[in-house]
């Protein structure tokens, strides 16, 4: 995936910025973390036979400008208002180390996420070294920005570039790499029941 | 497993229903926003339908050691606290307004069902039952989350839930047999019954013990031979779980109510106890009829002029009995401590 440089991140902000429409996107094939992952035999037995993770593709596209990074992910999952958990979204990026996304990590190959959730205005910050260690991670310049179209989530996930010691090295010019999780409120989906993006896509930074 | 496990017994044989546990636990743990639903002490009448209404059919516990999938309580199940139109109708000026619960929307609130209890009269019967977290041996809740948020002291096998681990998943909600677990919107984490462990650190037994006027609450270590808990449950086996069925060993027990006879068509009394020993059994297993047999033998003793150290123990004579090492006065531990309280203690003759 591509990130391209733009005069000015301001313009794609918002999921319906205009400036969206001249950026190309791709889609991240999705599917449900598997059942004998989940960490607890409580969360494998009250989960066996129920669908969960039922989003199968996201559309992204990305963009940033030498000094802020922007990601739009448009998925189809809206939850109807009053459920219990949001609807969310999860940017993972390594921050060293040769991380596994499935494990979220592991000791000493540290994953950072930007999750956004339905109805906050800032995305949260976190870091995992591992399935259920997730933690807050390191402060950083953020925004996020979601709008439900009918069935469709459009998010923008915005961040500074930059990197430091638990913040995953965004830098123009360089490649890294990306991954994703979504969660359907609606269908009780939390912690490791979600969907998610399997292996880590390329993510390259224009220079 | 801890080293050490504090435990309760409550006699429902002297439990009043007078909600004073309930409004010792609310006053001291659950006045923070976002938890004006939460009980983390609760008194229901029995027969009913508990709190949350129909906890007893909502799952989670483990039959044969297998973890079974649990409902997870709404806030409308636990009973949301109402909110009247006191000054509408003290100060509105309008002769018409009556008082209302919640604009006259009100749901169910946390104790609906209180003293409708069972049976058609004159054998109608009821008692009452008062709940917190059994801080089990094999807790459900600590076993569910994902995120290890759960803990078990080791010292005292007190079950705490880590706020800063905590992200409001609520599986241990699900997995609670006694859905005992609350949520907090506002700060979104799982809260529930500390056992009042800053308490019990300082050697202070706990709000609801400590001011229950009926003297029904046990508080010790389950080891202590010399303590109350040791000898309700272990010596004379006069005390026991809530619901062991569900398999998370709670470390709280209760003595069963003994009854009245029930009466026969004529008036006369039947060798039937009023509240049906099944009913009993339903609740606090098979060794029901022997405890209850038990204790009628120790007050038929005690009435035929001999002693008996379980009828001295159930009575209490000694009101710091009841709280094993748990004595001290929390004023005393307070002042050991060097706290700064909002509140201040007076003894006696002191006060200006």
């Amino acid at each position: 995936m591509r990130s391209q440089r733009v005069a000015n991140i301001a313009d794609y902000l918002a999921p319906g910025g205009e400036g969206w429409a001249q950026v190309a996107g791709e889609d991240i094939r999705m599917m449900p973390t598997p059942l004998p992952m989940q960490p607890t035999e409580y969360i494998r037995r009250s989960w066996e036979g129920r669908p969960y993770g039922a989003v199968q593709s996201l559309r992204v596209a990305s963009v940033h400008d030498g000094e802020s990074w922007a990601i739009r992910v448009t998925w189809q999952g809206v939850s109807p208002a009053g459920t219990d958990f949001p609807d969310s979204l999860a940017v993972a990026l390594p921050v060293s180390g040769k991380p596994v996304l499935m494990t979220m990590g592991g000791n000493g190959a540290p994953v950072q996420y930007l999750r956004w959730t339905a109805k906050k205005e800032k995305p949260q910050s976190i870091v995992a070294t591992g399935i259920g260690s997730s933690r807050s991670g390191p402060k950083i310049k953020s925004s996020a920005q979601g709008e439900a179209t009918g069935d469709t989530w459009s998010v923008v996930i915005t961040r500074a570039l930059g990197f430091g010691q638990e913040l995953a090295p965004l830098v123009a010019g360089k490649k890294t790499q990306i991954g994703f999780a979504v969660w359907l409120g609606a269908n009780d989906e939390r912690a490791g029941i979600k969907a998610f993006s399997i292996d880590w896509a390329e993510l390259a930074l224009d220079a | 497993m801890s080293k050490r496990q504090v435990a309760m017994v409550m006699d429902l044989n002297k439990c009043l229903g007078c909600q004073t546990c309930t409004i010792a636990c609310k006053t001291l743990w659950t006045k923070r926003e976002g938890m004006s639903h939460m009980y983390w002490n609760t008194v229901n009448t029995q027969p009913g339908t508990g709190t949350p209404h129909g906890y007893e059919s909502m799952g989670g516990g483990f039959k044969d050691g297998v973890p079974q999938r649990g409902h997870r309580p709404t806030v409308e199940e636990f009973g949301k606290a109402w909110d009247f139109n006191h000054d509408e109708v003290a100060f509105g000026g309008k002769p018409d307004a009556h008082l209302m619960a919640d604009g006259g929307r009100a749901g169910k609130g946390p104790n609906w069902d209180e003293d409708i209890g069972g049976g058609e009269y004159p054998n109608s019967y009821y008692f009452y039952l008062p709940r917190i977290c059994n801080h089990c041996t094999h807790p459900a809740c600590l076993e569910a989350c994902p995120r290890q948020a759960i803990e078990k002291r080791e010292e005292d096998g007190i079950v705490l839930i880590n706020h800063d681990k905590c992200r409001g998943h609520r599986f241990c909600q699900e997995a609670c047999p006694y859905k005992k677990i609350y949520y907090n919107e506002v700060e979104e984490v799982s809260q529930k019954c500390i056992f009042c462990f800053p308490r019990i650190d300082e050697g202070v037994t706990t709000a609801c013990s400590r001011q229950c006027p009926g003297r029904i609450r046990f508080v010790g270590y389950l080891d202590d031979q010399n303590g109350p808990i040791f000898k309700l449950v272990h010596k004379y086996k006069v005390a026991l779980p809530l619901h062991s069925e569900y398999g998370t060993r709670p470390n709280v027990f209760y003595v069963p109510p003994l009854s009245p006879p029930k009466l026969d068509e004529n008036g006369d009394a039947t060798g039937e106890s009023r509240i049906p020993v099944d009913y009993l059994i339903s609740l606090f297993g098979p060794r029901v009829p022997e405890v209850l047999k038990k204790i009628e033998d120790e007050r038929e003793r005690v009435r035929n002029g001999e002693t008996s150290e379980l009828m001295d123990l159930l009575i209490s004579r000694k009101w710091q009995d009841l709280f094993g090492p748990f004595t001290k006065h929390p004023r005393d531990a307070g002042r050991e401590m060097g706290q700064a309280s909002p509140v201040k203690f007076y003894k006696k003759g002191e006060r200006p």
